[in-house]
C-alpha cells in the first residue's frame, strides 16, 4: 500500500465524526464508501496470505522433486555401474573360458579344437584369394620307448620343451598345435613348399639339440619326423592333412630325424 | 505371519530360502532369470511384511554370485528397505559370502554396500569344490 493511504482514511475517519457535517448529504455515502474500502482492504490481505501460502508449498514440492530426482540419478548411475562390472565380470569369465577350451594343458599350444578353427579359417583365405598354406605333421620318433624306459613324467617333460622349441623355431604367423599323444600339427599361412623348406631344416636341427632332463644328471636327445605338404587348391584341407601324414610316415621310412615332403 | 518362501534354485535362478521366525533370508547362486520381477518381487514383499508386522531383526546371509541388471536393481531395492528399517530402529544386517578365488564379487558386494549405513559383512569363504 502506498503511503498517502493512512493519511487520507484518518482524514476521512475525522470527517465522519466532525458534527459540523453531521447534515451534509454527502456525509452516508462517504460513510460506506469508508466502510466498503475498510472490508476489501481485509480480503486483499487474506489473498495475499493465501497465494503466499500456495507460493511456499508449491516450492518446498519443487525442492522435494529436485531432491528425488536426483537420488533417482544417483540410484541409476550406481545400478548401471554395479550391472557394467557383472558385464565386465562375465565377459572376462567367457574369454578365460574360450582360452582353457583352445590351449592343450600340458603344452600350452593350440589344441586340436583350435587347430581346426584355424585350419577352417585358413583354408578359406587360402581358396578365396588362392593364397599358398602349407602343412607339417610332426611326430616324436620313439615316443613310446621314453614313456617306456623313463615313465610318463619324462614323457610329459620331453612334451613340454619340445613344444617350447616348436614354437621358438616357428614365424610368428605361424601356429603349432598338438594334434594327438605325440603328434603336432604346424600351420603356416601364405607358406609356400619351397618357402617352408628352411624352415622344416632349422626346426630339425632345433629338435636335436634338445636335452630331455631323465634325472638330476642324466639327458636324452630327442629326434622328430615331419610330413610337409602344400595344400592344393580345390582339396578339402583334410585331404592336406592325409597328404602331410603320408609325407611322414615317408620320413618315417626313410629312418626318421628327418622331413619329408608330400608330391603335389 | 507369511508364509516361508523355499524357491529351489537352477542355473540361472538363485537359491531362496527365507525364515521368519529366526529372521533370516538367505540368497545363493547365480541370477539372470527370465522374470526377475516375478522371482524378486515375492523376495521384496516377504522382506517388507517383515520388517512391517515382525518386532525381531532380519539378517541376510547371501552367496550371490553373477546377478543380471534386473536382479542388481532388486538387491538395490531390498537393501533400501534394510536401511529404512535400519533408520527407523530396527535391527537388520547383512553377511555377503565369496569364493575366495573371485575377489570381483567382494569388489562388487562392496559397491552395494556404499550407502549402507547397517551392518554389513563381506566374507571370504574357502570354495568347497
Amino acid at each position: 500500500m502506498t503511503k498517502p493511504q493512512p493519511k487520507l482514511l484518518q482524514h476521512v475517519e475525522e470527517l465522519l465524526q466532525d458534527a459540523a457535517h453531521q447534515d451534509s448529504p454527502l456525509r452516508e455515502p462517504l460513510a460506506q464508501l469508508y466502510q466498503h474500502h475498510l472490508e476489501q482492504q481485509e480480503k486483499l490481505e487474506r489473498l495475499i496470505t493465501i497465494a503466499d501460502g500456495y507460493q511456499q508449498s508449491a516450492h518446498e514440492d519443487l525442492h522435494l522433486t529436485r531432491e528425488q530426482l536426483e537420488q533417482q540419478i544417483r540410484r541409476q548411475q550406481k545400478l548401471s555401474r554395479i550391472a557394467d562390472r557383472y558385464q565386465a565380470l562375465l565377459r572376462e569369465r567367457n574369454l578365460a573360458l574360450r582360452a582353457a577350451s583352445s590351449v592343450d594343458p600340458l603344452t600350452g599350444l593350440a589344441n586340436r579344437r583350435r587347430l581346426n578353427e584355424q585350419l577352417e579359417q585358413w583354408h578359406a583365405t587360402a581358396e578365396r584369394h588362392q593364397r599358398a598354406l602349407t602343412l607339417a605333421m610332426l611326430d616324436i620318433d620313439r615316443f613310446k620307448s621314453v614313456n617306456d624306459s623313463f615313465g610318463h613324467g619324462t614323457g610329459d617333460k620331453a612334451l613340454e620343451l619340445l613344444a617350447g622349441g616348436l614354437q621358438e623355431s616357428l614365424r610368428a604367423s605361424d601356429i603349432c598345435g598338438r594334434w594327438g599323444g605325440e603328434e603336432f600339427l604346424l600351420l603356416l599361412p601364405e607358406t609356400s613348399l619351397t618357402q617352408a623348406t628352411p624352415l622344416m631344416e632349422r626346426l630339425c636341427q632345433h629338435l636335436r639339440q634338445l636335452q630331455i632332463p631323465v634325472d638330476d644328471d642324466r639327458h636324452i636327445a630327442l629326434t622328430a619326423s615331419v610330413g610337409v605338404a602344400e595344400h592344393r587348391p580345390g582339396d578339402a584341407i583334410d585331404a592336406t592333412i592325409k597328404r602331410a601324414d603320408q609325407a611322414l610316415m615317408e620320413a618315417k621310412h626313410q629312418g626318421r630325424d628327418r622331413w619329408s615332403a608330400a608330391p603335389a | 505371519m507369511l508364509e516361508d518362501l523355499n524357491i529351489i534354485g537352477s542355473q540361472s535362478t538363485p537359491t531362496i530360502q527365507s525364515d521368519w521366525q529366526g529372521g533370516r533370508l538367505y540368497m545363493c547362486g547365480d541370477s539372470y532369470p527370465e522374470n526377475s520381477y516375478e522371482l524378486f518381487g515375492q523376495v521384496i514383499n516377504w522382506t517388507e511384511t517383515f520388517l512391517g508386522d515382525a518386532s525381531h531383526g532380519l539378517h541376510l546371509e547371501l552367496e550371490l554370485v553373477y546377478l543380471n541388471t534386473s536382479s542388481v536393481k532388486a538387491m538395490m531395492d531390498i537393501f533400501d528397505l534394510l536401511e529404512d528399517a535400519h533408520q527407523g530402529g530396527r535391527t537388520v544386517s547383512v553377511t555377503w559370502r565369496y569364493d575366495t578365488r573371485n575377489e570381483r564379487i567382494a569388489e562388487l558386494a562392496e559397491e552395494f554396500r556404499e550407502d549402507c549405513t547397517f551392518p554389513f559383512d563381506i566374507t571370504p569363504q574357502q570354495a568347497q569344490a
